[in-house]
């Protein structure tokens, strides 16, 4: 059975438009984004492992190895459930510096524009012979499926496809920083693909091609050679070393480090995929041994490695025939596309553009677009000329063997960067320099000897399928021992240190509070415009800024640093960690001899986001940090504290309170950079040598607070220079109290003065009353009747002031015992005074109140204050107006409001009407101590009172004077 | 922090006694699929022994 080049190019080009649909489907957000980010596509997404030697390969390997073909899923599952110590530190690392491949990776922590490139370099030794094998394998299905064309021009076509779909997938955005969720859910409908056509070619093998269920089993029993085949004693040597490398192949493959790291846009999918994936690769491998025995059984003339599709072809199964050349077509297109893309990003950041960048007038995004998808075409290029020179005569598992031990010289280098602080870049280098040859001697070079009678001048190990793993773990224990002699022998660069801290995965790395020399952010951006242009320097500050959470513009050092770290990982994400390293050095250098201090702020951050990994000591340790922290936060004082060089460190919830600044507006600026008055104040203070000062007065608000200033200065210790810490304390209150107790005192000393006044007055004014009234009995003289008079009517006035300053000074200290009194009886009795008066003759006086309103006092000094009341109310009403007093009660207290549709009082007369002397009337008309002498009173009764004024109508003043209720059994005043 | 030493150790330890352990899979009086099924029970293990820890996922 043949299938037509059409038919089979309509199925292909079939197949990746639906494949390219699915992606662009979830670009345009027509599927759901809960369902793109589910852990299961992320788990399926992961299944690009499960390439076209899974799919094809696997069946080769069990018919030599037997079940030691369960290494290749094994070995990976291992790094999956190790994921917790293994996977998710290195997600970390990739997401929070903007990793984007396995080179960048290394380049950042040996800090090496060398460990890139060597990386990169010995990359192209892992993906060619992986993409040649799935070149292979869809040329040598597309081969089986049509004879016509010869194999290499269907492989050709191939390469060209995958090209613009590699392209069209993931190269079509021009930032290849974002994430291509369309990418991730695409090769998850591969996986998909793969998954569903061998169970269904399993299924039909067990149920459809043995002639009954259960008939493989039969069949085995008739044919024990062939179980004992499959359950050959794999050496110990291969087994482990298959283990090994396909372990490694969960970080150092760069389709698995691009699928598990750079796309993932939901961490917590690590979790669901440290038994999700295992769980797809078990159920993938499970297919393997029925489809090997059914190829036997049907005695199908294919090499064991395509028994899968010859299946179909030997039952004459067109469905079945090309269900699983769709499965094998997705499994290789879906690591073909995966593998260029990272691997075009890996070269770009580390072969391109450390030797050439473009002028800053090209636009830098577009520059770096075409790039990107020019070496994608130039990767499989050299795949499909590998393919033409050695691939077509190596088979699938020599193929596979190459490129997953070159892949394993990795592992060093990753296990280093996690859990060896210590190493450093030279014996990164060197081991992997020297694992790599021993790669190429001993497994490269023979096996192309055996394949292809290659003659080399020297001699060569005799390498092949039964020996190979000597010189796989040859090369990896080479490269293990270089690298762990070199680095114990040779020192760090204090950059590595920081790289290596920021990469282990137990310890926190500590940033210094370095001052950048640009001042604000528009100065980064004058900077950066220099070799990235005006219009991409905008952007990416703009991006880092909003990435941190800060405003567009920042001028504060501790921002600045923020900025520039976050500066850094995004352009790494960009153009590499080894470019983006040297730019941010040159162009955004940090000021020069200045002493570096640890960045506490940033450590603490960093310490609270691996709160929760923490146990043991270190876990009991940061509770102890962060109980000591809530302890400063909730002190009930301004807590501020500050760095030797003015820094603000920290800006306790008081100092919040007191300042209205929030602390994330604070922490990191200068002192001197504060807002006032906060700024000014704190740095004065800061800079003087009184270690505490009381009662310093702000001005906030348009009033005045006052506060207290402690401050501490902190010594050096521990490596740290120490620095200050101000408490601040508000002390308005306590200076409102002491001046309100001076102005009682100064009332006091006034009341005190007017009696002796008013007593030392009394006496002579009523000896020159008495003598007037004598000359009025003496004379009958009119005018000397008439000066009498005057002098009478001026001695009457003399005695009423006299009086009221005699009332006054007895207010404060009257001793007159409170009894029951009705107040509406006080307020008429007060009315019917003031009716008596020529002023009263036109204003109209309404008592609303109930007819028994009880309280305890003194019923004569009531009158007064009611007289006082009202007697102010008719000076401020029109003539014919009418005054009202209102009273309700309830269970505590009653209330009489007494109010008018007077002129009202100002505002500025509001604050001092209770002052003694304090009068607006014409001079002789009013004394100035009514008023004071109502609150006297009232206070003397435990009430309070209060003017509201101008009522709501602009107009009028309401009295509210509140007195304890009392009780109405037995009156003593009004019950009559 | 991680006890990542000891799970490494005990990684070395699998991978050392692996072969031991494959020769207990291929049992000749075995079934062909017991290799799987001691898998499916270990990812079943697996997840079980997940469930029980905390949830710390601050990536």
């Amino acid at each position: 059975m043949t299938f037509s080049l059409g038919q089979l190019a309509f199925l292909v080009l079939g197949y990746l438009i639906v494949l390219f649909m699915t992606a662009y489907s979830v670009e345009r957000d027509w599927i759901p984004r809960r369902w793109v980010r589910h852990p299961v596509v992320y788990v399926l997404s992961l299944g690009v492992y499960a390439s076209a030697w899974a799919f094809y390969g696997s069946v080769g390997l069990a018919s030599q190895y037997g079940y030691g073909f369960l290494a290749y899923y094994l070995g990976i599952s291992g790094a999956f459930v190790m994921s917790p110590i293994l996977l998710r530190p290195i997600l970390h690392i990739t997401r929070v510096y903007q990793l984007s491949s396995l080179a960048d990776l290394l380049a950042f922590r040996y800090r090496s524009r060398w460990a890139g490139i060597t990386a990169s370099l010995f990359m192209l030794a892992v993906v060619i012979p992986m993409l040649t094998l799935q070149i292979t394998a869809i040329g040598d299905t597309l081969y089986l499926l049509n004879n016509e064309w010869p194999v290499e021009n269907l492989a050709l076509a191939y390469c060209i496809g995958m090209i613009v779909f590699a392209i069209l997938f993931g190269a079509r955005h021009v930032s290849p920083r974002e994430k291509h969720e369309g990418l991730v859910f695409a090769i998850a409908f591969e996986s998909l693909v793969k998954l569903v056509a061998i169970l269904v070619l399993c299924g039909v093998v067990l149920f459809g091609i043995f002639p009954e269920v259960g008939g493989l089993e039969s069949w085995l029993i008739e044919n024990q050679e062939q179980l004992a085949r499959q359950q050959v004693r794999l050496q110990d040597g291969p087994w482990r070393t298959l283990l090994l490398v396909f372990f490694a192949a969960a970080v150092a493959m760069p389709h698995m480090f691009h699928m598990a790291f750079t796309e993932n846009t939901n961490p917590n999918a690590l979790r669901q995929a440290s038994w999700g994936f295992p769980l797809f690769l078990l159920i993938m491998s499970f297919s393997v041994p029925p489809i090997l025995w059914a190829g036997y059984y049907l005695d199908v003339d294919t090499d064991p490695s395509y028994f899968a599709i010859g299946i179909g072809l030997h039952t004459e199964s067109a469905f079945l025939t090309l269900l699983v050349f769709m499965g094998g077509l997705a499994a290789a297109s879906g690591i073909i596309i995966v593998t260029t893309l990272s691997t075009a990003a890996m070269f770009l950041n580390h072969l391109v553009l450390p030797v050439y960048k473009p002028a800053p007038r090209y636009n830098f995004y577009r520059w770096l677009l075409w790039m990107r998808r020019s070496l994608i075409a130039v990767i499989l290029l050299m795949a499909y000329g590998f393919y033409r020179i050695v691939g077509a005569d190596l088979d699938l598992s020599q193929l596979g063997i190459l490129g997953f031990v070159a892949c394993s010289q990795f592992l060093p280098g990753v296990l280093g960067l996690l859990y060896w602080p210590q190493s450093n870049r030279k014996g990164f280098l060197i081991g992997i320099i020297l694992g790599t040859v021993t790669w190429v001697y001993s497994l490269l070079l023979p096996f192309c000897e055996l394949a292809l009678g290659w003659e080399v001048p020297f001699y060569l190990p005799q390498t092949d399928e039964s020996n190979w793993h000597l010189a796989a773990i040859a090369a990896i224990t080479i490269n293990f021992l270089m690298f762990v002699i070199i680095s114990l022998i040779t020192k760090q660069t204090p950059e590595e240190e920081a790289a290596a801290d920021a990469c282990s995965i137990d310890t926190v790395s500590r940033p210094s509070r370095q001052p950048l020399i640009a001042n604000n952010s528009n100065e980064i951006i004058s900077s950066l415009s220099a070799p990235l242009g005006r219009y991409v320097a905008e952007r990416e500050v703009y991006q880092a800024l909003t990435d941190i959470e800060l405003p567009s513009y920042e001028e504060r050092p501790f921002a600045l640093r923020r900025l520039r770290t976050r500066l850094e990982a995004n352009l790494s994400g960009l153009m590499g960690p080894t470019v983006a390293h040297d730019l941010v050095t040159r162009y955004l250098p940090y000021q020069e001899n200045v002493e570096l201090t640890d960045d506490l702020y940033q450590i603490e951050e960093r310490l609270e986001g691996h709160h929760s990994r923490l146990s043991g000591l270190a876990s009991e340790l940061d509770n102890l940090r962060r109980y000591h922290r809530q302890t400063l936060e909730r002190l009930p004082m301004g807590v501020c504290s500050l760095a030797p060089d003015g820094e603000v460190l920290m800006w306790n919830m008081v100092m919040s309170d007191l300042t209205t600044t929030a602390p994330r507006d604070v922490t990191g600026s200068h002192i001197t950079r504060l807002p006032a008055p906060w700024g000014p104040m704190l740095s004065e203070f800061l800079n003087s040598r009184a270690m505490h000062q009381h009662k310093h007065r702000v001005d906030t608000g348009g009033r005045p607070r006052w506060f207290g200033l402690h401050k501490a200065v902190m010594e050096p210790s521990g490596g740290q220079p120490g620095g200050t810490v101000i408490l601040m304390e508000d002390q308005t209150d306590n200076q409102l109290l002491e001046e309100e107790l001076i102005h009682n005192e100064r009332l006091a000393s006034i009341g005190r003065l007017a009696a002796g006044v008013a007593h030392e007055i009394g006496n002579p004014i009523t000896g020159i009353d008495c003598l007037a009234q004598g000359i009025r009995y003496e004379t009958d003289n009119p005018e000397l009747l008439e000066m009498a008079d005057q002098i009478q009517e001026q001695t009457k006035r003399v005695t009423r002031i006299v009086q009221s300053l005699m009332n006054f000074s007895h207010a404060g200290h009257h001793t007159a015992e409170h009894e029951p009194v009705d107040v509406t009886y006080c307020i008429d009795e007060a009315m019917q005074l003031l009716r008596l008066s020529k002023h009263s003759q036109d204003i109209n006086f309404v008592n609303d109140c109930p007819k028994e309103l009880y309280t305890q006092g003194d019923a004569q000094r009531l009158v007064q204050v009611f007289v006082n009341l009202l007697g102010n109310a008719r000076d401020a009403s029109e003539p014919g107006s009418s005054i009202w007093v209102q009273g309700e009660e309830d269970e505590q207290q009653i209330r009489i409001k007494v109010i008018d549709d007077g002129h009202g009082i100002p505002p500025e007369t509001l604050d001092h009407i209770f002052d003694p002397f304090f009068t607006t009337k014409e001079v002789g008309k009013g004394t100035g101590l009514g008023l004071s002498l109502v609150y006297s009173i009232i206070e003397e009764h435990y009430g309070h009172i209060v003017f509201d004024s101008p009522l709501a109508s602009g107009r009028g003043t309401c009295v509210t004077v509140s007195l304890p209720r009392g009780i109405d059994a037995e009156i003593t005043y009004g019950n009559n | 922090m991680y006890d990542y030493r000891l799970s490494l150790l005990m990684l070395v330890g699998i991978f050392l006694i692996s072969p031991v352990m494959m020769d207990w899979w291929l049992d000749d009086r075995a079934a062909w699929y017991r290799p799987f099924g001691i898998w499916a029970f270990l990812i079943a293990l697996y997840i079980w022994f997940n469930s029980k820890q905390r949830d710390n996922d601050d990536v």
